[in-house]
């Protein structure tokens, strides 16, 4: 008897979820293609319940933050000084967050130390750029002559010294960005969209179940 | 022509919504078609894509090693614009979740949606528990970082940097921060396998890592990694489909070159 009603209550645990998956899913596609009012309504209601758990989710982010980094100084693992400091920022934001999300706190923390924070670290992305392709210079196979070949006509051409030495080199650049290139990401985003397709159908038949649960994934 | 137009407009459904639509109606019938057929006649040998095969030789790499394996899902989340490609993410980590549970390799996954958070924690569960060993699941496996990209790239720099990682797999949503990550890693020398869908991506990713996969590549995890009949389907209905489309084309551009 006992088997019977944990193999009933497995089965509510995979079969529940896959069937609110399954009418959401479906309501939100005939939402998006037709224009009916209630159907637009629901689904407008259903876009704003996904926004609350979605917050709902972010909670759960900072405890995990502030577990992994608890762990950490409580280990004493390296780097567990930075730790601290992550945490004491992470609750100085949070109680100078409690009056709203523009309170003057806040703001200041924004504009005084994460703005020019990240603007630094992203400034590093033009030395990482010079990196990256000068590995990609590096000839490994018939692909990356390929790709060395249109680097340097597209750099020629797009400097004056490009048509100072033939006005082959500009017309050659335009037609490699506007040939080769076009059509490889066409190609490129019409695969994508079947791949997208794919994925959604696989989810909406219950095939993939992201939403998990005992037994859950896929099939 | 301006008949079907007035019936789509009736229905409230634009040019594009209904373009659309065609071109997703076919996908179920297919599906089920090509899944069905595969049952019953074994699975087809599907090429090769070297990016599936690194990651699988990194993962047998940090489990002897003893050394941990980062998988980044990207920057996006559940319930986005980009939902499936953190989805292809999803079955990547599966992948690498079963084989961690098996052989106890332990594997950092970075979040920076935090919808991914539970999800990621979600998978890393159930491989453990399939295994009977849930005991040994640590659900900080999972880590979120920040929801901000810049941020989120900056945590993910310093896991690679000061982290006992011998393998590095990225595949997911990214936009430029994705550099930033990678170069960290190919710096140290970490095998790296990653894609993305984005254009303005890819020849970042195919510079500096070892392993790119390139646009769709992504979604075809479940079928070169976790070998479902289902995913194996579903590649051939794209397969199909994207015949269907190239022929279009053609007899579009034809029909339009010769009116």
């Amino acid at each position: 008897m006992r088997r019977m009603v944990d193999a009933v209550a497995l089965g509510m645990k995979r079969s529940v979820p896959m069937a609110i998956a399954m009418a959401i899913g479906s309501l939100m596609l005939v939402d998006f293609f037709f224009d009916e009012r209630h159907i637009n309504a629901l689904g407008s209601f259903f876009v704003e319940s996904a926004v609350i758990v979605v917050a709902f989710a972010l909670l759960l982010g900072l405890l995990n933050v502030l577990i992994v980094h608890a762990r950490k100084i409580a280990r004493r693992e390296e780097g567990w000084l930075y730790s601290i400091f992550l945490v004491i920022i992470a609750l100085v934001v949070l109680v100078g967050g409690i009056p709203g999300p523009e309170s003057s706190a806040v703001t200041w923390i924004f504009d005084n130390v994460q703005f020019p924070l990240q603007a630094a670290t992203f400034s590093l992305l033009a030395f990482y750029v010079a990196r990256a392709a000068y590995r990609g210079f590096r000839l490994r196979s018939l692909e990356s002559l390929a790709f060395i070949a249109a680097v340097i006509v597209v750099l020629l051409g797009q400097v004056p010294v490009g048509s100072y030495l033939s006005e082959f080199v500009p017309a050659a650049k335009e037609w490699i960005l506007d040939v080769p290139s076009t059509a490889g990401v066409r190609g490129i985003i019409i695969g994508v969209a079947l791949g997208t397709i794919a994925t959604g159908v696989r989810v909406l038949m219950g095939i993939d179940r992201p939403y998990g649960g005992e037994g859950g994934s896929s099939q | 022509m301006e008949t079907i137009t007035s019936i789509l407009n009736n229905l409230g459904m634009g040019e594009q919504q209904a373009l659309m639509f065609a071109l997703l109606l076919p996908f179920f019938p297919l599906l089920l078609i090509f899944n069905r057929r595969i049952r019953e006649r074994g699975k087809p040998v599907l090429r090769s894509i070297p990016g599936y095969e690194a990651l699988r030789e990194y993962v047998g790499q940090a489990t002897e090693s003893g050394r941990s394996l980062h998988v980044s899902m990207g920057t996006g989340g559940i319930g986005t614009a980009v939902t499936v490609e953190s989805l292809a993410g999803l079955t990547i980590l599966e992948h690498i979740a079963a084989q961690a549970a098996a052989s106890g390799l332990k594997p950092i996954v970075t979040v920076s949606d935090p919808s991914l958070l539970p999800v990621a924690q979600d998978v890393l569960r159930n491989a453990y528990a399939a295994c009977g060993r849930l005991d040994e699941y640590d659900p900080t496996s999972v880590r979120f970082i920040s929801s901000n990209k810049v941020a989120y790239a900056a945590g993910v720099t310093d896991i690679l940097d000061h982290g006992e990682v011998a393998g590095n797999i990225m595949v997911g949503n990214f936009s430029d921060e994705f550099l930033l990550m990678s170069e960290v890693a190919a710096r140290r020398e970490i095998g790296q396998v990653a894609g993305t869908t984005a254009p303005q991506i890819l020849p970042f990713v195919y510079a500096s890592v070892d392993h790119s996969l390139i646009g769709e590549e992504i979604f075809a995890a479940g079928a070169y990694l976790l070998k479902r009949t289902s995913h194996i389907a579903s590649l051939a209905t794209q397969d199909w489909l994207r015949t269907a489309v190239i022929i279009t084309i053609i007899v579009g551009v034809l029909a339009r070159s010769l009116a």
